[in-house]
């Protein structure tokens, strides 16, 4: 888990310069990709833990959001609790299926090849979008919330307002876990658990633990991810499945273990999404740019790496 | 003496064998052999829906004195799955027919085995022409129920003109078409330019009405896309008289949502997924918005069949059909059973015969009737139905002779 500031302000600077330009040329362009490239870099953050301190490739790192998703659901038909307020019973649901889960299973393969995680994470994934699929069937659901369909006008700029939300949330969940990680004792043991497992085991950290409760926090959060976003999407049992890719496209650009990086990403690839649906009839392309993004970035970083 | 006994004996031993014999022909079933995607609810609501069908005929005595026994095998919505079905339904089942099932890229896997099997076929699902075109003009065993793509745009297109005619306030002058990156959202585009090219040069079903159009594809929330923002701004600028996204029922929500927030608010504002979100009426953005469809809850209250069948549906397994393949599904069965009566033997050539000339009433408001199409023979249902939700409801607005209600109009948030 590290930053390195001069790094840091390169790339901030590139981002405002990018972000101006793109706001100039076409300011829904600029909201909507930062709006949407929060919401990634919200889902990706808990995955990039998992990978920076576990080292663990989770395949069903979409489908706990899905679960998350379908639990705020349930708690929306079945007690009309509001999807904001339903995230706090869904983060503390979501913290004891993340630590069953991890008793379970995760556990034997955190020290193994990524062959065997890929392989168990793959297998979780089925099972849960299979397991919702029998409760709810594959039919698209939704809850409805008058508040999330609210927007702005300044002029004649007219923008939805509760997608901003993403953007607060990301941020927060950043600054938390930063906060966490330096500011506590339990996240300097999980810091130096990501760095050296075998030193902080030799220091007295329970690792086991460490390991227990970031994978849970981490699929904890996206229960905050799963009640912000649920006003806002449709759901079905395949829905988390696409952000997990996504997530991993993140942390790749982002480099391994960079919290921070993450959130530059996600606006990043975000930004430049949005700016390729603006383009008519070449919305088709917003995957290729999406990717096309990620790879020049990794080449890059390895060609400055090989210097 | 002894000799005339033995001889007695072995032909009374030879009469009762023989009797056993058809007796048991008499009680041995007619076999139909369902193939749909069970995990999914237009399979499931089919299956079930089918299975209420045997469970009529059978509780009135079975077709010809033999019950009825329907063989289901589920597709997962795999080509090959839904291929190898045929092949074990033909061979290990020794089905008499076959009937089912949806989504044409799953039917065109089955086309070859049922071409080899050229067993009655009775198909409920699949429009894509390129199914047709893959069953080919000489398979006359084929009979398809569904409209196909082609007949349900030039259906959309002849009910727009008669509400135009019947509500003078009403134009689809400038149609803008918001359609899914994917095949399914393609064909609908490359069908509507189709119908756009032929109003242009004052053909085709649109030919008085359409005078400009114009379309844009997005990324499917059900592939991992769902940001429409920049199209329906796009859209928005269009300004046009009828709106129309063909994507999937995870599109509709966040579609509308996203509408309202950029402040597009078309005249008419029409989906065109497969499947609705579940519930999507309960929702208030629901409110006006136009759909397609063969059926709706609503026809029970305009036609005996379809009331029949939504109170035996329920009666049966305890939930509402929700989907129109549930009667069509129904219709399926009840109609190779009318023509099975009707003919008074499984003999293929005369219940060919039979199933052409055979009219049923079906649940889905309409009577099924049999008529070539572009390709094949035997095309069943040809014209689709223009829906809209009214105040939570799906009423049906075209056609006229079985609409619930009138059209609400113009749309407004």
């Amino acid at each position: 888990m590290s930053f390195s500031l001069n790094k840091s302000y390169k790339i901030l600077l590139l981002l405002v310069i990018f972000i101006v330009i793109i706001g100039f040329w076409n300011p829904n362009a600029l909201l909507d990709g930062l709006q949407r490239g929060s919401l990634y870099s919200l889902i990706a953050l808990p995955l990039a833990l998992v990978l920076g301190i576990l080292g663990v490739l989770n395949l069903a790192h979409g489908e706990f959001l899905t679960v998350g998703l379908y639990f705020i659901f349930m708690l929306n038909t079945r007690f009309n609790l509001d999807p904001l307020v339903a995230i706090i019973p869904t983060v503390i649901f979501l913290l004891i299926l993340g630590a069953i889960i991890y008793w379970l299973t995760i556990k034997r393969v955190v020290k193994e090849g990524h062959l065997s995680q890929l392989l168990l994470t793959f297998g979780i994934s089925l099972i849960l979008i299979e397991t919702i699929n029998i409760f709810w069937t594959s039919m698209a659901r939704n809850v409805y919330t008058s508040y999330s369909y609210a927007s702005m006008e300044i002029g004649s700029f007219r923008f939805g307002t509760y997608e901003l939300l993403y953007i607060l949330i990301a941020v927060l969940v950043l600054v938390g876990l930063q906060l966490f990680l330096k500011k506590t004792r339990l996240g300097q043991a999980t810091f130096a658990v990501g760095q050296n497992p075998k030193g902080a085991k030799i220091v007295g950290i329970n690792v086991n633990y460490v390991y227990l409760f970031v994978f849970s926090v981490a699929v904890a959060i996206l229960g905050i991810v799963a009640g912000t976003m649920l006003p806002r999407t449709a759901i079905f049992p395949e829905v988390g499945s696409p952000f997990t890719l996504k997530s991993f496209a993140l942390a790749a650009m982002a480099g391994m273990g960079n919290l921070n990086g993450i959130l530059f990403a996600g606006v990043t690839l975000g930004i430049g999404e949005a700016v390729i649906n603006s383009i008519p009839n070449y919305g088709g392309w917003s995957d290729i740019v999406f990717f096309g993004v990620l790879i020049i970035v990794i080449i890059s970083r390895s060609y400055r790496g090989a210097r | 003496m002894k000799r005339n006994s033995i001889l007695i004996l072995s032909l009374v031993v030879i009469l009762a064998f023989a009797f056993s014999l058809s007796s048991y022909a008499q009680d041995d079933p007619i076999k139909i052999g369902a193939v749909n995607p069970l995990g999914d609810i237009t399979g499931d609501q089919s299956t079930k829906a089918m299975e209420l069908a045997v469970k009529e005929i059978n509780d009135k005595g079975g077709l010809l004195g033999r019950p009825v026994e329907l063989i289901v095998v589920d597709s997962e919505f795999k080509p090959e799955k839904g291929a190898a079905a045929i092949d074990k339904l033909a061979t290990v089942d020794e089905v008499d027919f076959f009937v089912g099932g949806m989504s044409s890229g799953v039917h065109m896997a089955q086309i070859p085995s049922l071409k080899k099997y050229k067993k009655i076929t009775i198909w409920a699902g699949a429009a894509s022409y390129l199914a047709e075109e893959a069953i080919g003009p000489d398979a006359d065993w084929y009979f398809h129920l569904h409209p196909w793509d082609y007949q349900q745009g030039e259906s959309y297109g002849i009910g727009w003109s008669d509400i135009a005619e019947a509500r003078e306030e009403v134009e689809i002058g400038k149609v803008f078409l918001a359609y899914e990156e994917g095949g399914f959202g393609t064909a609908s585009f490359e069908s509507y330019e189709v119908l756009a090219d032929q109003a242009e040069e004052g053909e085709g079903p649109y030919a008085d009405i359409l005078s400009d159009f114009e379309g844009g594809s997005f990324k499917s929330a059900a592939l991992g896309g769902g940001e429409y923002r920049a199209l329906l701004r796009r859209a928005k600028e269009f300004n046009p008289d009828l709106f129309i996204w063909a994507g999937y029922g995870a599109d509709a929500i966040p579609l509308l949502a996203q509408s309202r927030e950029v402040g597009f608010e078309p005249p008419l504002y029409v989906g065109a997924p497969p499947g609705w979100p579940a519930d999507f009426e309960a929702n208030p953005l629901s409110d006006k918005v136009v759909l397609y469809g063969m059926w709706a809850p609503a026809l029970k209250e305009v036609s005996e069949v379809a009331e029949h069948f939504w109170d035996e549906y329920i009666k049966m397994h305890q939930e509402r059909p929700a989907t129109y393949f549930a009667p069509l599904g129904y219709t399926n069965i009840m109609y190779l059973a009318k023509a099975i009566e009707d003919a008074g033997t499984l003999e293929k050539e005369v219940l060919i015969e039979s199933l052409e000339n055979t009219e049923y009433d079906s649940p889905m408001g309409t009577t099924l009737k049999i008529a070539p199409s572009n390709v094949i023979k035997h095309q069943g249902f040809t014209r689709q139905k223009i829906l809209q939700y009214q105040d939570g409801k799906q009423n049906v607005i075209w056609p006229f002779e079985v609409a619930t209600a009138e059209i609400e109009y113009p749309f407004s948030w």
